[in-house]
């Protein structure tokens, strides 16, 4: 089979997949922001229960296996989001990373091999949904004794969904909005779940006697004081550590988190550089710690969802959760705690972040190291990779100062790639190693994927805010949204 | 002296991890980082965007809980 390509697997399906035309000319900024904004507000809005499925949530005989997962990737369990941006974003980093290794043989030089690349990239997102959707089907996750036709509508309904998200996300990508589709959109949707862990106003029923609590833990400790059910210190304690619901200590913690990135995104090398064209011109390169954000984070949540998938297939799908079963010995089998979640047991529970730290560390103890230790060396093997490959790496940057005519100061022209080389590879790893650090000790204190949805949120945000003051100062400040919102802080421009 | 190699190669397999937090730390000792008015600025800044686009995307949802109702 000398000379096929896997882009080659795309071809036939070039005319089928709909496709995003690009912009004719480049968006004004305002309608930048609105493309942007409302990307993810169409996301939010599908968020609609499935058809064919039993309303009940108690009678579902599975429970949800990928909950710690979930705030990582947007995801919501049974509803048309079920699984979230998860395809689009592992699709996206598995099949960069692989050409950028050359295992898949991309000459992004030509128009069509891009456009190939291109959907190979969506048929590879549509293929996992399709394959994750009937993986939970056919476990039993929507009820046993599905029909044909329940079966049918489940699958247009999940693969319709997915392939609806993979068009908004292309319509970000291809320049109507700000970075990427998949990044701008889970953005949003974690600082919503943000606002809504915190000052959700939605009351749910949390017991049998129609008693019910707010979602939001402020606004739950401010009901506290005037709740007939229970004490002023009772309702005090229980909106700190009640578990059925967002309580006041993940909202601090996540708060604490969110603070250090911003800290650590301002954290930068600056190498100072000087014109060879014109003398005195003196100036400062920034290279950041965190130049590739949090992909590398990404990375390993992408790993843990495979890993935790198969791990569903093996025990779910073959062995039935059946304890006395050969696979569930090895693999350890699921339990179903507060009727909602599935919480696997030992071996696949070392890669599964406790509930809450005290009882991980009764029950889990080796958890805290081997789960630590797979999220933060797959993320710095993966921004090692990526660093190389994503066009900011040594050599590039090299070649582009050449370009630009700057230069190291008091370093010899020839030497600047040997010279960058120290720091930029160096810079991505250590970056990528506090986050994924950061993000562990967040889970491990039990908060349930918030703190690595928080780190993605917070990241993308950032890159959002930099991106838009950019594009705000290269457009002139020429904005109609700046006449109705006032002008923003001019400080916010440069970082 | 195969002993004596496959020493080495714990060696080594020890000292890669070594020396990868020696460079980060050398690294974060040469940052530069921000002083207490730039962070608040940017905290300022990113917090601001944050909760707005949040409460934005909550009002979707509360508009959504209605719907819910209707159409299941």
């Amino acid at each position: 089979m000398a000379g096929f390509r896997l882009i080659d697997v795309a071809k036939p399906f070039l005319p089928l997949l709909p496709e995003v035309e690009l912009p004719f000319e480049t968006l004004p900024f305002d309608e930048k922001i609105v493309y942007t904004i409302f990307a993810g507000i169409i996301y939010l809005f599908a968020e609609f229960p499935l058809v064919g499925v039993s309303k009940d949530i108690q009678s579902f005989p599975i429970n949800d296996p990928i909950y710690f997962l979930r705030g990582v990737f947007a995801a919501t369990p049974r509803t048309l989001l079920e699984f979230g941006l998860f395809p689009i974003i592992s699709s996206g980093l598995i099949l960069q990373l692989l050409a950028g290794l050359k295992y898949i043989k991309v000459n992004f030089k030509i128009q069509q091999d891009r456009e190939l690349f291109q959907t190979l990239t969506k048929l590879f997102a549509l293929f996992q949904y399709f394959v994750l959707a009937n993986i939970f089907i056919f476990s039993g996750y929507y009820g046993n004794n599905l029909t044909i036709v329940q079966i049918l509508v489940l699958n247009a309904q999940l693969i319709g969904s997915g392939l609806c998200t993979i068009i908004l996300s292309e319509v970000i990508d291809k320049g109507y909005g700000f970075i990427s589709g998949a990044m701008i959109i889970n953005t949003i949707v974690i600082s919503t779940n943000f606002v809504a862990d915190t000052i959700g106003i939605t009351q749910i029923k949390i017991d049998d006697a129609d008693n019910t609590e707010a979602q939001g833990a402020l606004i739950n400790l401010i009901q506290g004081f005037r709740s007939k059910n229970k004490t002023i210190v009772g309702g005090i304690i229980s909106a700190f550590n009640r578990d059925y619901l967002p309580n006041l200590t993940t909202t601090f913690i996540v708060i604490i988190i969110a603070a250090i990135i911003c800290y650590l995104q301002s954290c930068r090398v600056e190498l100072a550089i000087r014109s060879t064209r014109a003398r005195g011109m003196n100036n400062v390169y920034p290279i950041r710690l965190l130049s590739i954000g949090c992909l590398g984070l990404l990375f390993s949540y992408v790993n843990l969802f495979y890993i935790h998938i198969a791990a569903f297939i093996l025990i779910q799908l073959v062995a039935n959760n059946d304890p006395s079963s050969i696979i569930c010995k090895i693999l350890g089998h699921y339990e179903n705690v507060n009727n909602i979640l599935a919480v696997p047991t030992f071996p696949l529970s070392l890669l599964t972040p406790p509930r809450s730290l005290i009882g991980g560390l009764f029950s889990q103890p080796l958890t805290f190291i081997v789960f630590t230790l797979f999220i933060v060396s797959t993320s710095v093997w993966f921004a090692k990779k990526w660093q190389a490959i994503s066009g900011s790496s040594a050599r590039d940057v090299a070649v582009e100062f050449k370009d630009q005519g700057i230069t190291l100061s008091g370093r010899r022209e020839q030497n600047i790639s040997k010279e960058l080389d120290k720091v930029i590879p160096v810079a991505s790893s250590t970056g990528a190693a506090i986050l994924a650090v950061l993000a562990a000790c967040g889970e491990l204190l039990g908060l349930k994927g918030k703190a690595a949805g928080i780190i993605v949120g917070v990241a993308g945000g950032f890159s959002l805010l930099e991106l838009i003051t950019l594009d705000y100062q290269q457009t002139g400040g020429n904005s109609n949204l700046r006449a109705v919102l006032g002008t923003p802080s001019t400080s916010a421009t440069q970082f | 002296m195969a002993n004596e190699k496959s020493d080495n190669q714990i060696e080594k397999l020890m000292d890669a991890p070594l020396e990868f937090v020696k460079d980060g730390n050398q690294f974060l000792n040469k940052c530069k980082k921000p002083d207490l008015k730039e962070y608040t600025r940017i905290v300022r800044a990113v917090g601001i965007g944050f909760v707005a686009v949040g409460i934005i995307g909550y009002a979707i949802k509360l508009i959504h809980i209605p719907i819910r109702y209707v159409i299941v």
